[in-house]
C-alpha cells in the first residue's frame, strides 16, 4: 500500500498530536510542535495542485461500519480551508513558544494541555476537511466541536463557563445535523455524496425545507450565526491568547466549510432558492442572506460596546462571518469569491489582531480598554501590526479585507439588493468605529504611569505577528494569489468562478486593480510626506504638555477618553438592542429548569403505586374503548 | 455441552442456598464458592458462544418436550445476556467481609441465577418465576445496606414491584385462558389467530406495565432514583446495567413473538418518549451524582423503548446496540460514583486527586452523548436512521425528543465534568476531596478499556451485532428451534 | 495609454484638485463673509495660510504617529483624486471604481484619527469619536445614493457613469433621472463636509475644536490642504454622479462651484446639532428619500 499525500498529512498531524501528548512536558516541546505544524504545512503545499483546480486526492483510509462506508479525501475546497487551518496553527503555535509559554506556565497554566489541545484541534479539523461522505463529515464535525471545547475550557474559571455554554450550543447544533443526516439517509439510503446528490433532486419541498433548517442551523451554530451566536465571543476571548488567535482565525469557519459542502454543493443554491416562504416574497436563500446581514450588524454593534479587547475582537469575528455567508449565498461569481476570500483574509487579520492584543496582555497584564493607553511609544511594532490588522478588519484599502468586502458589495450591487448592500456597509462602518476605539484605547492617548517601563513584545511573539501583517498587506496588494485558490473552490462547489487578475478582478461592470490603487495611495502618502516634511523640523513635546483648559497636567492626572467611547451614538442606538438574544437564551434555560423541577417532583412523590394503578387503568380503558 | 446450559442457572441457585451453611463451616472456603460458581458459569457460556455454530438451540428441562415441559431457549442474544449476567455478577461480586457477607453473597448468587434465567427462559411462567426471584434478591440486597433511607426505598420498591407482579400474573392468566399454553414458541404459533385481538392487547399491556417496573418504564419507575441513590454502587450498577435490560429483553421477545398489534408498539413509543423527557429533564437539576445517573438511566431506558417500538423488529439492532452500550457505560459510571457521593459541588478538585477517574468519567460521558467514533455514536446512529425512515409522525417526534434530550444530557454531564476539573477550593484540606479509587476505580477502568477496545474494533463488533439482531428477529427460526418436528422445518 | 501620459495625468489630477480646492475654500469663506456682512479674505488667502502654517518657527509634534496621521490625511485624498475623472483625464478611475473611491476617502479620516489619538488630549479623542459617529450618520444615505446610481448605470466605473449622463444631454443627467437620490445625496454631502449645522466634532465651545485641539504649524497646515482636497472631492463626486460630470473645464468647474455653494449658503444660517440629533436626522430623511429613489431605479 502506498501512502497518498493526504495519508501523509493526516499521519503527520497524528504524529504531532502524539508528540504533544507524550513529550509535550519537555523543555522545547512548543518549538517541536511548531516545527511539526510547519511540516504539515509543507505536506499540504505538496498538494498545491488541488488549489489550482487539480482534482481529488483520496486517502487510502476507509472503513465500513454497519453497512456505512466512510472515506476521506481532499479537493480544492478542503485544501483551501486546510491551508488556512495549518497556517494559523503554525503561526499561533509559534507565537506561543518561548516567552508566552513561560509566563503562561508561571501563572499556573498547563502548557502541555494547551499544546495538546491545539494539536487535537488541528487534527480534527483536517479530518473534518477531508470528509468524503456525510457520515465522516459528521464524525469530523463532532471531533472538531469537542476538541474546541478542550481548548476553550482549559483556562478554567470564566473560560470553562464559556466553554460549557459553547458545548451546549454545539451539541444542539450537532444533534440538528444528526437529525438531518437521518432524514437524508431515509430518502437516499446512503450517505455517500453522489447518492445524496441524486436523492436531493426528487426530494419534497417540505423535506428540503426541513433539511435546510436542520443543516443550516446546525452548521450555523459553529459559525455563530444569529440567533446562535451568544456562545462565541466569550468562548473565544477567554481562551489563552494564541489559542484565541487560532480559534478566531479558523474554528468557526468550519461551519462555513460544512455549509459550502452540504447546502451549496449537495443541495445547490438553485434548490434552496426555490424554497418559498408562504405568504411572503422571500425564499430560503433570502432568509439565509438576511440572517447573514443581521449576523453582520448586531454583533458588530455589540463589539463596539465591549471594554475588553479580546471580547471586542471575538464579537467582530462573529460579524465578519456574516460577510462570508452573505457572499456565498448571493452566489454569483463575485459574491462567492468575496465570501470565500474573506475566509482567508479574516483568518490573517483576526489572528494578527488577537496576537497583538495578547502581546499587550503579555507586557501589561490587562486587556481592559479602560486601563491601557499610549502604548504606541513603548510597543511600536505591535501597534503597527494592530493597525494593519484593524485596517484589514474594517475593510479599508490597502489591506486584504477590502478586496473581499469589495467583491461582496459588488455582487450585491450587480444583483440589485439595496437593503442587503446597505446592511453590509453599515456593518463596515460600525467596524471602523469599533476598531478605532480598540487602537485608540490601547495604543493612543495618554500613556499610564505604570506602563512607562513597558517593553516591546519579545521576538518569539513579534515574528509571527509581522509575518501575518506582511501576508495581510501582500494579499491586499496581489489579491490574485488567494483568488486563484478561491476560483478553484468555486468550481468544486458548483458556483460560477470569478475572472481574476493578479491585482483584483476584471469585469465589464467595473474592475478592481489593487496594484494600481495601492500604488497611487502610497504615491499620495509620499507626496503628503514631502509636503509635510518640507516644513521646518518639529519639536517633540511630552504628552503632558497638552491643552487642558488652562490647567497644568501632571503624571497622576488621568487625561484620557476611553469609557463609553461613542456616547452620542449609544445615546441613540443603545436602547435599540437590550440583549433580546440573552433574554431568549435565559428563557429557554428557565423553561428547562422549570420542567426539570416538575419532573423531579413527579419522581419524588411517594405514592408510586398510584401511578402504576392509574396507568394500568388508563391503558385498560384505552384498550376497551 | 448444550445440557450444561441449565447448570448456569442451577449452580448459582444451589450455591445461594448452601452458602450460608458453608460460610458457617469455613469462611475461607465459603468466600470462594460464589466467584467459582460464577466463573464456571462464564466458562460454560463462553464455551457455548465460541464453539457453537451460532445456531440457536433449545434445552428441554427434565426431559419433557415443550410445550408441555419447560424449556430454555438459547440464541446468540440470550447467550449474550446470560453471559453478561454471570460476568457482571463476578465483576460486582460483594467481596466485602463482615457478619452480613454470607447473606449478601447468597442474595447476589440468587440475583445472578434469576437474571440468567430471565435471559434464557423460553416459557412465560418460568420467566415470571425468575422475575419474582430477581425482585426478592433485589429487596434483600438494597435493604442490606442498612440505612433508613435504604429501607424506605426498599419499601417503595417492594410495593411497586408487588403490584407489578400482580399485573404480570394477570396478563399471564389472560394469555393462558385464551390459548392454554405459556410456552413462548407455542404462543408465537398461536398468536396470529388467538391473540391479535383486544384481549391479547390487554394481556400485553398488563405484562408491559408489570415487567416495566423493572425495566424502568415510565411511569412505573418512581422507585429508581431512591433505590439507586441509596443502594450500594455495585448493586445499582448491576440493577441499572443488567436487570433493567433483561426486563426489557422479555418485553422485546413478547413483542416480537407474540404481540404484533401496532397499538402495542404505539403505547411503548409514547411511554418511551415520556420516559426520555422525564428522565433527562429530572437529571438536569439533580444535585447528586448517583441520583443524576439514576435519572439519566431512566432516560436511556426510554430511548430503548423508543427503539423497541419500531415496527416488525426493525429496531432490534438499535435496541441491542444501545442496551449493551448502556450496560457498559452505566455500570462504569456507577462505579465511579462510588467514590463521588454527596453533593456535586463537593467534587471540585477531584480531577486533580484522581485523574484516571476523571478521565474515565469524561470518556463515559462522551460515549453516552454519542460522540463519534465512540461506540455510543454508532448505537445512536442505528436508532436515528431507523426512526427517520418511519413515516408516522409519532416516530419523528420520538426522533426529535431523542435529539433534544441528548443536548440536555450533554449539558448536565459536562457540567459535572467541569466541576470535577475545577481547582479545589482553598479552604478545603486535600484529604477532604472525594477520591475515587480502589476496587471500584479498577472496575470502572475495566469498562473503560472495554469501551476503547470496542471503539477500535467497531467494524467487526457491528457486524456481529447485526447477525445477532437478525437471528433474534427471526420468529420462524425460534419456533422451528423449539419444535423441530414442526412440519416444513428441517433439523 | 502611454505610461508617460498616464503619469502626467496622475500628477496633474491632484494638482488641479489642490488648486480648485483652494478656490473652493476661498469661496466658502467669501460666502460666509457675505452672509455675516463682512468683506471676506482676498484671492490668495488660502495659499497664504498654507504657506504661513508650514513655515512657522515653532513646530510642535506629539510623536511619529501624530506626523504620519497628517501625511495619511493628505496622501489619502491625493490618491483619491486620481480615481475621480475630470474633463480629458481619467487617471486610474477605471481600475478602482466608485466603491474603491468611497473607501479611499475614509483613509484620510483614519489618518487624522490616528494623529489626533497620539496627541493624548481627550478633547481630540472626543472629537474623533464624534467625527466617526457623524461618518456613520451620513455614509448610510450616501451609500444608498451610490447604490442607486451605480445600479441604474449598471456599472461602478465612474467614467462610464459620466459618459452615460453626457450621452443624452441634460435629460439623461442623474439629477433629472433620479431626483430623489440627488436630493438625498445633497444632504449627505452637506453633512460629510462637516460644516454647520453638522460640525459636531469641531464644536469649539464644547471640546475646544476637537481634533484640532493639539494641531498647530505644519500639522494644521496639512489639515488645511486636506480640507481643500475634501471640498473638491465631494463636490466633483456629486457632479459626476448627478450633474453629468464636465464635458469642458468651464462646464465642470461651474457645476462644481455651484454644487458647493448650496451647502455653503445654508451652513452659516443654522446652529449646531447634537450628535444623536444628527444621527436621527440623517437616518430619517435622506435615507427615506434615498430608499424611495432606489425603489424607482430597481
Amino acid at each position: 500500500m502506498t501512502l497518498t499525500l493526504l495519508d501523509e498529512l493526516l499521519l503527520f498531524s497524528g504524529a504531532t498530536l502524539l508528540v504533544a501528548l507524550f513529550i509535550g512536558r519537555g523543555l522545547a516541546a512548543g518549538w517541536m510542535v511548531t516545527i511539526l505544524y510547519g511540516g504539515q504545512l509543507l505536506t499540504l503545499l505538496k498538494m498545491a495542485a488541488l488549489g489550482y483546480g487539480g482534482g481529488i486526492i483520496a486517502s487510502s483510509l476507509s472503513f465500513t461500519v454497519m453497512g456505512q462506508n466512510l472515506s476521506w479525501r481532499f479537493d480544492a475546497l478542503s485544501w483551501f480551508f486546510a491551508l488556512i487551518t495549518l497556517g494559523s496553527a503554525l503561526l499561533s503555535s509559534w507565537f506561543a513558544c518561548g516567552a508566552w509559554e513561560r509566563s503562561y506556565a508561571k501563572q499556573g497554566g498547563n502548557i502541555w494541555l494547551f499544546h495538546l489541545a491545539m494539536a487535537l484541534n488541528v487534527l480534527s479539523m483536517l479530518i473534518l476537511l477531508a470528509s468524503g461522505d456525510l457520515l465522516s463529515l459528521f464524525i469530523g464535525w463532532e471531533l472538531v466541536s469537542w476538541a474546541g471545547f478542550l481548548l476553550m475550557a482549559l483556562a478554567g474559571g470564566v473560560a470553562t463557563q464559556a466553554a460549557m455554554r459553547y458545548i451546549t450550543y454545539a451539541m444542539a447544533g450537532g444533534m440538528a445535523i444528526f437529525g438531518g443526516l437521518a432524514l437524508v439517509y431515509s430518502s437516499s439510503g446512503s450517505l455517500q455524496l453522489d447518492a445524496v446528490l441524486i436523492a436531493v433532486e426528487s426530494m419534497s419541498t417540505t423535506k428540503l425545507w426541513l433539511l435546510v433548517i436542520l443543516f443550516g442551523g446546525g452548521f450555523g451554530v459553529k459559525m455563530g450565526l444569529l440567533p446562535f451566536h451568544l456562545w462565541q465571543a466569550p468562548a473565544y476571548a477567554e481562551t489563552p491568547g494564541p489559542g484565541s488567535a487560532f480559534l478566531g482565525a479558523i474554528s468557526s469557519r468550519m461551519g462555513l466549510f460544512a455549509i459550502l459542502l452540504v447546502l451549496v454543493k449537495l443541495f445547490g443554491i438553485v434548490n434552496i432558492d426555490s424554497l418559498k416562504i408562504p405568504f411572503t416574497l422571500i425564499d430560503a436563500r433570502d432568509l439565509l442572506a438576511w440572517i447573514a446581514v443581521f449576523t453582520i450588524i448586531f454583533p458588530t454593534f455589540t463589539a463596539m460596546k465591549q471594554n475588553d479587547a479580546r471580547h471586542l475582537l471575538a464579537w467582530h469575528g462573529i460579524g465578519q462571518g456574516g460577510y462570508m455567508l452573505l457572499g456565498v449565498v448571493v452566489a454569483d461569481a463575485m459574491g462567492g469569491a468575496g465570501g470565500l476570500l474573506h475566509v482567508f483574509n479574516h483568518a490573517t487579520y483576526q489572528a494578527a489582531l488577537f496576537m497583538a492584543v495578547t502581546a499587550v496582555i503579555h507586557r501589561t497584564g490587562t486587556a481592559d480598554l479602560n486601563k491601557l493607553g499610549g502604548l504606541v511609544v513603548r510597543m511600536p511594532l505591535s501597534f503597527m501590526v494592530l493597525l494593519i490588522g484593524i485596517i484589514g478588519l474594517a475593510g479599508l484599502p490597502p489591506m486584504n479585507g477590502f478586496v473581499s468586502k469589495w467583491l461582496v458589495y459588488r455582487s450585491l450591487l450587480n444583483e440589485g439588493m439595496p437593503l442587503l448592500f446597505l446592511a453590509a456597509v453599515i456593518g463596515t462602518l460600525g467596524t471602523i468605529l469599533s476598531v478605532y476605539k480598540l487602537i485608540h484605547n490601547i495604543f493612543l492617548g495618554q500613556l499610564r504611569v505604570e506602563h512607562e517601563q513597558v517593553k516591546e513584545a519579545p521576538w518569539s511573539m513579534m515574528a509571527p505577528m509581522l509575518i501575518l501583517a506582511a501576508i495581510i498587506f501582500i494579499t491586499g496588494l496581489f489579491p490574485g494569489i488567494p483568488l486563484a485558490w478561491v476560483a478553484s473552490v468555486q468550481e468544486v462547489v458548483g458556483l460560477p468562478a470569478t475572472d481574476y487578475t493578479l491585482g483584483g478582478v476584471e469585469s465589464v461592470s467595473g474592475s478592481l486593480d489593487m496594484i494600481w490603487v495601492i500604488g497611487v495611495l502610497f504615491a499620495g502618502f509620499g507626496i503628503g510626506a514631502v509636503i509635510f516634511y518640507s516644513a521646518g523640523r518639529s519639536k517633540r513635546v511630552h504628552q503632558l504638555d497638552n491643552y487642558a483648559g488652562g490647567h497644568f497636567l501632571s503624571a497622576d492626572v488621568r487625561y484620557q477618553y476611553s469609557d463609553n467611547f461613542y456616547a452620542g451614538l449609544m445615546h441613540l442606538v443603545g436602547g435599540w438592542y437590550r440583549g433580546s438574544f440573552l433574554w431568549l437564551e435565559k428563557s429557554v434555560i428557565s423553561l428547562i429548569d422549570f420542567l426539570s423541577l416538575v419532573m423531579q417532583g413527579l419522581y419524588r412523590r411517594a405514592n408510586a403505586e398510584f401511578y402504576l394503578l392509574s396507568t394500568a387503568l388508563f391503558v385498560m380503558a384505552w384498550v376497551v374503548i | 455441552m448444550n445440557g450444561a446450559l441449565a447448570l448456569t442457572i442451577a449452580l448459582p441457585l444451589l450455591g445461594a442456598f448452601l452458602l450460608p451453611v458453608l460460610m458457617r463451616v469455613s469462611v475461607a472456603f465459603g468466600v470462594w464458592i460464589g466467584p467459582a460458581i460464577l466463573a464456571y458459569g462464564c466458562w460454560i457460556l463462553g464455551d457455548l458462544w465460541l464453539t457453537g455454530s451460532m445456531q440457536p438451540f433449545s434445552v428441554a428441562l427434565g426431559g419433557f418436550a415443550p410445550p408441555l415441559g419447560i424449556n430454555l431457549y438459547a440464541d446468540t442474544l440470550a447467550l449474550l445476556f446470560a453471559l453478561a449476567a454471570q460476568l457482571l455478577g463476578l465483576i460486582f461480586w460483594p467481596f466485602k467481609l463482615d457478619q452480613d457477607s454470607a447473606r449478601r453473597q447468597a442474595l447476589m448468587l440468587l440475583l445472578v441465577a434469576a437474571s440468567t434465567g430471565l435471559a434464557l427462559s423460553g416459557d412465560l411462567f418460568n420467566l415470571y418465576v425468575f422475575y419474582e426471584l430477581t425482585a426478592v434478591a433485589t429487596f434483600g440486597l438494597v435493604a442490606a445496606s442498612g440505612t433508613s433511607a435504604a429501607y424506605a426505598a426498599t419499601i417503595r420498591y417492594l410495593i411497586l414491584s408487588g403490584i407489578g407482579s400482580v399485573l404480570t400474573l394477570f396478563g399471564i392468566a389472560l394469555i393462558y385462558g385464551q390459548t392454554g399454553t405459556l410456552n413462548l414458541a407455542h404462543l408465537a404459533q398461536l398468536a396470529p389467530e388467538q391473540l391479535s385481538n383486544e384481549l391479547g392487547l390487554a394481556a400485553f399491556l398488563s405484562l408491559l406495565i408489570g415487567i416495566g417496573v423493572k425495566a424502568e418504564l415510565f411511569p412505573v419507575n418512581t422507585w429508581v432514583p431512591e433505590v439507586y441513590a441509596t443502594a450500594s454502587s455495585r448493586l445499582s450498577a448491576f440493577l441499572a446495567g443488567l436487570v433493567s435490560k433483561l426486563a426489557l429483553l422479555i418485553i422485546l421477545r413478547l413483542l416480537l413473538l407474540v404481540f404484533h398489534q401496532p397499538e402495542a408498539a404505539q403505547v411503548i413509543l409514547i411511554l418511551g418518549i415520556l420516559g426520555v423527557v422525564s428522565g433527562e429533564l429530572a437529571a438536569w437539576r439533580a444535585k447528586e451524582m448517583r441520583r443524576m445517573l439514576a435519572f439519566s438511566s431512566i432516560g436511556q431506558l426510554g430511548v430503548l423503548f423508543i427503539a423497541m417500538a419500531l415496527p416488525d423488529g426493525q429496531g432490534m439492532l438499535a435496541v441491542l446496540a444501545l442496551a449493551l452500550h448502556h450496560l457498559v457505560i452505566k455500570s462504569g459510571l456507577f462505579m465511579l460514583a462510588d467514590g463521588w457521593g454527596g453533593a456535586l459541588q463537593r467534587l471540585r478538585g477531584s480531577a486533580a486527586a484522581s485523574p484516571l477517574a476523571a478521565g474515565l468519567f469524561v470518556l463515559f460521558s462522551l460515549s453516552l452523548v454519542g460522540m463519534p467514533p465512540l461506540p455510543g455514536f454508532w448505537a445512536k446512529f442505528t436508532l436515528i436512521t431507523e426512526l427517520a425512515g418511519q413515516t408516522e409522525p409519532l416516530y419523528l417526534m420520538g426522533l426529535t425528543v431523542f435529539l433534544l434530550a441528548t443536548v440536555v444530557e450533554a449539558a448536565y454531564l459536562f457540567r459535572v465534568a467541569a466541576i470535577i476539573y475545577q481547582s479545589a477550593p482553598q479552604e478545603r484540606r486535600p484529604d477532604e476531596i472525594p477520591k475515587a479509587g480502589g476496587l471500584s476505580l479498577a472496575t470502572a477502568g475495566l469498562f473503560g478499556a472495554g469501551l476503547i477496545a470496542t471503539t477500535l474494533l467497531i467494524a467487526p463488533v457491528g457486524d456481529r451485532l447485526q447477525t445477532i439482531a437478525a437471528q433474534a428477529q427471526d420468529v420462524d427460526l425460534y419456533i422451528n428451534t423449539v419444535f423441530p418436528a414442526t412440519p416444513g422445518a428441517s433439523q | 495609454m502611454a505610461p508617460l501620459e498616464l503619469l502626467l495625468e496622475l500628477t496633474l489630477m491632484p494638482l488641479v484638485a489642490f488648486l480648485v480646492g483652494m478656490m473652493m475654500v476661498l469661496m466658502m469663506r467669501r460666502i460666509a463673509a457675505r452672509i455675516q456682512r463682512r468683506v471676506g479674505p482676498p484671492l490668495f488667502q488660502p495659499l497664504y495660510d498654507i504657506v504661513k502654517l508650514h513655515s512657522k518657527q515653532t513646530q510642535v509634534s506629539h510623536g511619529l504617529i501624530h506626523d504620519i496621521g497628517i501625511v495619511m490625511a493628505m496622501g489619502g485624498y491625493i490618491a483619491a483624486e486620481t480615481l475621480l475623472p475630470v474633463p480629458g483625464m481619467n487617471g486610474i478611475a477605471e481600475k478602482g471604481g466608485i466603491i474603491t473611491l468611497l473607501y479611499l476617502m475614509m483613509i484620510p479620516s483614519l489618518g487624522l484619527a490616528l494623529g489626533v489619538g497620539q496627541c493624548a488630549n481627550p478633547n481630540g479623542s472626543i472629537g474623533i469619536a464624534r467625527a466617526l459617529t457623524a461618518m456613520l450618520a451620513y455614509d448610510i444615505p450616501l451609500v444608498i445614493v451610490i447604490f442607486g446610481v451605480a445600479y441604474a448605470a449598471g456599472t461602478t466605473n465612474l467614467v462610464d457613469i459620466i459618459a452615460q449622463q453626457q450621452a443624452g444631454g441634460f435629460a439623461t443627467w442623474g439629477a433629472v433621472q433620479m431626483p430623489l437620490l440627488a436630493v438625498a445625496g445633497l444632504i449627505a454631502m452637506h453633512a460629510s463636509l462637516g460644516k454647520q449645522p453638522f460640525e459636531i466634532y469641531i464644536a469649539p465651545a464644547e471640546i475646544a475644536t476637537g481634533p484640532m485641539v493639539e494641531m498647530s504649524g505644519k500639522h494644521l497646515g496639512g489639515l488645511f490642504v486636506m480640507q481643500c482636497f475634501q471640498l473638491y472631492t465631494i463636490s466633483v463626486l456629486y457632479v459626476s454622479l448627478f450633474l453629468g460630470g464636465g464635458s469642458t473645464w468651464f462646464d465642470f468647474l461651474l457645476k462644481s462651484f455651484l454644487v458647493l455653494a448650496i451647502p455653503a449658503s445654508i451652513a452659516y444660517l443654522f446652529p449646531r446639532y447634537r450628535t444623536e440629533d444628527l444621527l436621527r436626522l440623517m437616518w430619517k430623511w435622506p435615507v427615506m428619500l434615498g430608499l424611495i429613489g432606489v425603489a424607482f431605479v430597481l
